[in-house]
């Protein structure tokens, strides 16, 4: 599947002038896409489908919102891989506030709140160690995993009342309100990107952090302002995803971090930091979605389809390398 | 030659040219079995990209290398390795969580049967190694726990243990004290007693001239005198380094009046190296700090620009107010900007365009809680283009294509734009062209005459000359001298540079 994107992206690597890691990096990907979805509509027509369409951007929502996130990490040149952990935290508690409170507002705010503070802490924890944000982002994953089985004390949390109703069962214009939220998660982060100072520094300080030092930036505020900011869609995400399930479970953020870094990368932003794009992962979410979706109406097996998922994933982040 | 004794390594006419510049013209180059040989000359005369070629780090564009027997065209390090070529930094490239007889022995441990490491052997032998060199060296210590001038012994060590018979020593007294010299010169002299082939690279003509058989002085890229060591004097040496450059020193010095001072400090000391500073630099003044390597010039400039805040003694105040900024973004809010001499790793963002690269130390100017005036942003580049006659005019285009020149030239203007009234600056126009150089010297001559103050580090002798109003030089920490650059010519400020004795002509 790679291969026939890697010659054809070849041209655009030899172009002359600004954009050549970034351009080779968007036209494999829109040409993978292609790829998919010119294979799987011969082999399933209904893939086609408006009904299948809104259903795989219903499915990608949660981690639409989650990548976004991270995007701007990854751009800052960080790493949370503890954005799983925390999801599911974050619902537990929209759950639990739900369960003991019966008020869905607060709910919300108990999963949002989450999210930015467990967002906030790492931020603070990565500004002021030296150790590496993978380091220090897999203990924190690994300790928020132990928090969100003592939250459920192991077993879901069930019913979460209006929340269910908007999240899980309700759409407008026959497309799904969770759709709605993950591509007003894009929007932010864009206008942030692009408009925002704190976007800039995020630039700044992901291509060259002794340069932003040197230039006065603030770095380690502003490091903890962005795991906070991703911290916060972390915790949108996780009440969205509480809605779509109408319960909240441990287990529910499982695979989205590496899932979200993937997106974000695949998407063209490279672990370097220093540059990238939110529409870039759009790009790496549609994807991810379109090929779990497409496996499955080809019928290909749960087992192999973590295989093939692997095998995109390691393609895209091969390709971009050598751009 | 010295004597009929074998060369251990001959270079033929070697050229190399970066970006159309001559680093190195046609040099002739030839080193003895047993002679230690001294290569002198200016920043930028060559000896660094000569150095590289020998070792094998880069290919020249013509000439040939023979060694032992073989000529190259080009050496990779791995042949010039083989060919029995080996270097010593002045901070030794060395592994520090591994042992002294682990490093020694890196890529040929003695091993017992199954390939199981010998410790023990590796140790008898490494002890055995040290005590033939006359070296003192816990062999299974750490090496990190050792200090520089032990880590260099046991470099040395290592290129005896993989026979090699050429050595290149470049700088290597930069980070030694006294004693550790002493001893090192010692060892090369044992060395070369042995029959190894020595070059001898470094800025102390003393040093150079008390322990060089014979000294090659570059200049510009040329190779302008070959001469024995025991004939030559350090004056002589001076005048070959530094050429009659008279005529190409231009001064455009205006006469500024004499105004109240800017900058004080009284008594500074950090732990970055400064001993007891004291200095006044008026409004519109340029001042340059120059002097040896660790002389502390570099020092100074960092605890100005606010980028070396460990004071551990002194008071400074800048515009009759107390000046002491713990943070960067402190010295920025008093209008000191800090322009650092190595641009890729510490000045500009590569991965950012030009616009943004300016616009980097003043975002809060060109932005409204918090958003940023995107149109006034790219207005601004273009007028900060204009004015610096940065090329291309092409505010989106990002930094990392642009040339040497025109990448300080976007770092001057961020500095300007953030309102800089101080400026600091490391070796401003190192590595950009006559142009772009006589460029950046006269915006910062304007800035000044507009009431800017600017210090400058620069290890260029007609720099200084040119640029500044008083040139400081500064050694173990301290102003040692204050020279006006008025009739003053590179030789006697090469000389004040290096001076040893410890006198003030203030």
């Amino acid at each position: 599947m790679s291969s026939p994107a890697a010659t054809a992206a070849k041209p655009a690597s030899r172009k002359p002038g600004a954009l050549r890691g970034q351009d080779l990096g968007r036209y494999t990907l829109l040409i993978v896409l292609l790829l998919i979805v010119v294979v799987t509509a011969i082999g399933n027509p209904r893939f086609l489908s408006v009904n299948n369409l809104l259903n795989i951007l219903f499915q990608v929502s949660a981690l639409g919102i989650v990548a976004s996130g991270q995007t701007i990490l990854l751009i800052a040149g960080g790493l949370d891989l503890s954005v799983g952990a925390a999801l599911s935290v974050a619902g537990l508690a929209t759950a639990l506030t739900i369960m003991h409170t019966g008020s869905v507002a607060l709910g919300i705010l108990a999963g949002v709140v989450a999210g930015t503070v467990i967002g906030a802490i790492n931020g603070m924890l990565v500004a002021t160690n030296r150790a590496t944000p993978f380091i220090i982002t897999l203990g924190t994953m690994t300790f928020l995993q132990g928090v969100a089985i003592l939250m459920s004390g192991g077993s879901p949390i069930n019913g979460t009342g209006a929340l269910f109703d908007v999240f899980g069962l309700g759409d407008f214009l026959r497309v799904p309100w969770p759709v709605y939220a993950m591509f007003l998660a894009i929007l932010v982060m864009f206008l942030i990107l692009r408009f925002t100072t704190l976007g800039r520094y995020a630039f700044a300080i992901g291509g060259n952090e002794e340069a932003a030092r040197l230039s006065g930036i603030p770095v380690r505020r502003i490091k903890i302002a962005l795991y906070a900011l991703s911290g916060l869609f972390v915790g949108v995400a996780g009440v969205i995803l509480t809605g779509v399930l109408d319960s909240g479970l441990p287990s529910m953020g499982t695979g989205y971090e590496l899932r979200a870094i993937a997106a974000v990368v695949i998407g063209g932003t490279p672990l370097i930091g220093g540059r990238g794009t939110v529409l870039g992962t759009l790009g790496g979410v549609l994807l991810l979605g379109l090929v779990s979706n497409s496996m499955n109406l080809l019928g290909v097996g749960a087992n192999f389809q973590s295989a093939v998922l692997g095998l995109i994933i390691t393609a895209a982040v091969l390709l971009q390398k050598k751009a | 030659m010295t004597s009929d004794t074998p060369l251990a390594i001959q270079v033929q006419g070697v050229t190399k040219s970066f970006l159309g510049q001559r680093a190195l013209d046609d040099v002739d180059f030839e080193v003895a079995r047993g002679e230690v040989h001294g290569l002198v000359g200016k920043n930028g005369a060559g000896k660094s990209t000569f150095m590289k070629i020998l070792s094998g780090a880069q290919p020249p564009d013509s000439g040939q290398i023979i060694v032992g027997g073989t000529a190259f065209k080009a050496l990779n390090p791995a042949e010039g390795r083989a060919a029995g070529i080996a270097i010593v930094y002045q901070n030794p490239e060395l592994h520090l969580d591994l042992s002294v007889a682990a490093n020694i022995f890196l890529g040929a441990e003695p091993r017992k049967a199954f390939g199981i490491l010998d410790d023990k052997a590796m140790a008898t032998r490494a002890t055995e190694l040290l005590a033939r060199l006359g070296l003192d060296l816990p062999v299974n210590q750490r090496l990190g726990d050792l200090d520089i001038a032990d880590r260099q012994q046991v470099a040395i060590a290592k290129a005896v243990r993989e026979k090699a018979h050429v050595l290149l020593l470049d700088e290597p007294t930069a980070a030694l004290n006294k004693a550790q010299a002493e001893f090192l010169f010692r060892l090369i002299r044992d060395l070369a007693k042995q029959g190894m082939a020595v070059v001898y690279v470094s800025h102390h003509l003393d040093e150079v001239l008390a322990i060089s058989d014979r000294i090659t002085v570059l200049r510009n890229g040329r190779k302008v005198a070959l001469v024995e060591g025991g004939s030559a004097d350090k004056d002589g040496l001076i005048s070959m380094i530094v050429g009659r450059t008279l005529d190409a020193v231009e001064t455009h010095r205006s006469l500024r009046p004499k105004t109240e001072p800017f900058l004080v400090m009284d008594g500074v000391s950090s732990t970055g190296g400064l001993d007891n500073v004291s200095l006044e630099v008026g409004r519109g003044e340029i001042v340059g700090l120059t002097g040896l390597i660790g002389g502390g010039a570099n020092a100074l400039a960092a605890v100005i620009g606010g980028i070396d805040h460990r004071h551990v003694a002194g008071r400074m105040s800048l515009g009759g107010e107390p000046y002491a900024p713990r943070a960067v973004r402190e010295a920025i809010a008093r209008g000191v900007l800090f322009i650092p001499e190595d641009m890729r790793g510490r000045g500009l963002v590569m991965s950012l365009s030009i616009a943004k690269n300016i616009s980097l130390a003043a975002l809060r100017r060109l932005s409204r809680l918090g958003w940023l005036k995107l149109a006034q942003e790219t207005g601004v580049a273009t007028d900060m283009s204009e004015r610096l006659d940065l090329n291309p005019r092409a505010p989106s285009r990002e930094v990392r294509f642009l040339s040497g020149g025109n990448q300080r030239k976007a770092l001057l203007g961020r500095a300007i734009f953030a309102d800089g009234r101080l400026f600091v600056l490391e070796e401003p126009t190192q590595g950009v062209d006559v142009e772009s150089q006589r460029q950046i010297h006269d915006h910062l001559r304007s800035l000044a005459n507009k009431g800017a103050t600017i210090v400058f580090v620069s290890t260029d002798l007609e720099e200084l000359i040119a640029l500044a109003d008083r040139i400081l030089v500064l050694r173990n920490g301290r102003i040692e001298q204050a020279l006006s650059p008025d009739r003053l010519d590179p030789e006697r400020l090469l000389s004040a540079i290096q001076t040893q004795s410890t006198r003030s002509v203030n």
